[in-house]
């Protein structure tokens, strides 16, 4: 029973990362129909820049998230602006441009930061530990990590189901041509979407570098956890990534307890047997093929 | 004065110039070289091999693999396995068991990867590969995550005769070339202008009456099995073969030289692992540290920039140099 409490804590907090992480992902891939593979190397130099500042500085913690997403939300403007404007629809080249951006981007941060990895940190006013259930405590810092998860769930749902500019997106997704056609500029919306991914993916890097600490081959294994929690869970919605995240959480949580020699093995099975029953994804609507 | 052109310029030339020369400054030149750079060449072969297989189902078929370098490593780590494991050395057993095993492989996959289209083929493949990737990295048999190592030049069963450097290079290079003509055969066979019907309109063959799945299928397994020969040879060659080979990265990197090479043209592959390898030696030599920056460089410009690839300009330079050439590749 503890182990599986446990088990199920730790799961929902990674997933709470992963979901984070996969929101942008999702609606840039699902919105923009760019398969943005550098998306997990935005969330290591978030991931970096936090540390300078929350560790190497000593600054406040929520100083450091902003930073974080910040310099990934100017290095994903980069990316829109000059690159993948040219590129649309052309999967194939899309692939090879974000792959070659995943190797400049960790060579850039083994030349800045170094190549020894940096441990997890905890910020001053999230450490310690709660009591759960009698003589239980579980670390404050993960039940933050897993909070911050909910709520920006919560605000990134409103942001698409009940805003006019997720109504725009939503149209965007169902029917590109009629959506410009009726005199919405869908270029700007789907440029702002895209920064707001890089942003939460930056953000997303600091806050998961103070639990699990930050090392140059982030950028290739969180990018290969969060391209299974988007075919998962489905891209192009909010719901499909909170879902599709704490699902491959609690996987990996429990794959490590139970069968540590098989957990990354289930990991994909999951996303192959997902792709072959419902390419769409669990939550996914129907999207037309681009 | 038509005449004397023509007899400057004779046709055989023009058409096939380019083939001679390549294979001219292939056979002759290596000897001359220092023995590090002959196996960089040896290793340029190899990896034409490979991207050309990719070439296959990626430019005439118009399938977007993420996983190819599954069956590169499958090869690779079935003729380590035998060697290592089973002992036998004689290269033509484990050759052929290797790339059977690496084609069964791409049949099995071919079954499910093939049930989707478009970018989900793309996940689908990939997922398989990282799949692939993940049992290597903990299975104890082959090493786990060091993978297998120490793997000699092949034993071609002949008494006497041992593969120094240079003959494995023209070896390897043989097999290059073997490999071109039988994919050449097949891409510029009814079957091939199938493909690229397929590649154009899939739809439009369907409406043809071509049955286009089993033709994706068969191009996979082709693709799948010229790609356990590159494995096979790649094993030999460095010696090596890890859970890395099995992965993403390779792929990639197969894409990359595809894409700088150019696509859709058999040759194109080969010249592109040319321009990689050499820049990967030469960075190697200067800034190891900053291989990965120039890496990325080259994908970021390759993308951006070289449209068509290298080949297709070279042959447009080629066919105006001799304006009635009719060099096609």
């Amino acid at each position: 029973m503890e182990l599986i409490i446990l088990n199920v804590l730790n799961g929902v907090s990674f997933g709470a990362i992963l979901f984070l992480l996969c929101s942008g992902l999702s609606l840039t891939f699902g919105v923009m129909g760019i398969l943005n593979l550098s998306h997990g190397a935005l969330y290591m130099v978030g991931a970096y820049v936090g540390w300078s500042i929350a560790v190497h500085q000593g600054l406040n913690f929520w100083l450091a998230v902003l930073a974080g997403g910040l310099v990934a939300g100017l290095l994903g403007l980069i990316m829109e602006r000059g690159f993948f404007r040219h590129l649309h629809g052309m999967i194939n080249e899309q692939v090879l441009l974000t792959f070659g951006f995943i190797y400049i981007l960790t060579n850039l941060c083994l030349w800045i930061w170094g190549g020894v990895p940096k441990a997890p940190y905890t910020a001053p006013s999230f450490s310690g530990s709660f009591d759960i259930v009698g003589d239980w405590t579980y670390s404050k810092a993960r039940l933050v990590v897993t909070g911050i998860g909910i709520v920006l769930a919560a605000v990134l749902w409103f942001f698409q189901e009940k805003t006019r500019i997720g109504a725009i997106i939503r149209a965007g997704m169902d029917n590109k041509e009629m959506t410009i056609g009726l005199g919405i500029n869908y270029g700007l919306v789907a440029t702002f979407v895209f920064i707001l991914g890089c942003f939460i993916a930056g953000a997303a890097g600091v806050i998961g570098a103070s639990l699990f600490g930050v090392t140059l081959d982030l950028g290739m294994s969180i990018l290969l956890l969060a391209l299974v929690v988007v075919v998962v869970g489905g891209k192009g919605s909010v719901q499909g990534a909170l879902v599709g995240g704490i699902l491959i959480g609690l996987i990996i949580s429990f794959g490590k307890a139970l069968f540590p020699q098989i957990s990354t093995f289930l990991v994909y099975l999951v996303m192959i047997v997902i792709l072959l029953i419902k390419p769409s994804g669990i939550m996914g609507k129907k999207v037309q093929d681009r | 004065m038509i005449t004397v052109k023509r007899l400057y310029r004779p046709a055989i030339f023009a058409s096939y110039g380019p083939y001679m020369i390549g294979l001219a400054i292939f056979l002759i030149v290596p000897p001359f070289l220092p023995m590090y750079v002959q196996s960089i060449i040896t290793k340029v072969a190899v990896f034409a091999i490979f991207a050309m297989s990719l070439d296959l189902i990626m430019g005439y078929t118009g399938l977007l693999s993420l996983g190819h370098a599954a069956f590169f490593g499958v090869g690779g780590y079935m003729a380590a396995i035998l060697i290592k494991n089973f002992e036998i050395t004689n290269f033509w057993i484990v050759a052929p068991i290797s790339i059977v095993v690496a084609a069964l492989f791409a049949a099995v996959l071919g079954l499910i990867a093939l049930r989707v289209t478009g970018i989900y083929f793309l996940l689908v493949t990939f997922a398989l590969s990282m799949l692939l990737a993940s049992i290597a990295l903990k299975w104890n048999y082959v090493n786990g995550i060091y993978g297998m190592a120490g793997i000699m030049r092949p034993d071609l069963g002949l008494a006497g005769f041992r593969l120094n450097h240079i003959k494995f290079y023209y070896f390897v290079f043989l097999i290059l070339i073997l490999c071109y003509f039988l994919m050449y055969r097949v891409v510029n066979s009814p079957f091939g202008h199938a493909l690229r019907g397929i590649r154009e309109s899939e739809s439009r063959m369907r409406a043809l009456g071509y049955n286009t799945w089993l033709y994706k299928y068969i191009t996979f397994i082709i693709a799948g099995l010229f790609a356990g020969v590159g494995g096979v040879l790649f094993t030999y060659q460095s010696g090596v073969i890890a859970p890395q080979h099995l992965g993403v990265t390779v792929s990639t990197l197969a894409m990359l030289i595809c894409i700088i090479g150019g696509i859709g043209t058999l040759w194109g592959p080969f010249v592109g692992a040319l321009v990689i390898i050499l820049l990967e030696y030469f960075s190697s030599i200067n800034a190891p540290e900053r291989w990965p920056l120039i890496l990325g460089g080259v994908f970021v410009i390759a993308v951006m920039f070289l449209k068509g690839g290298i080949a297709f300009h070279l042959k447009k330079l080629w066919n105006k140099m001799f304006l009635n050439g009719s060099f096609k590749g």
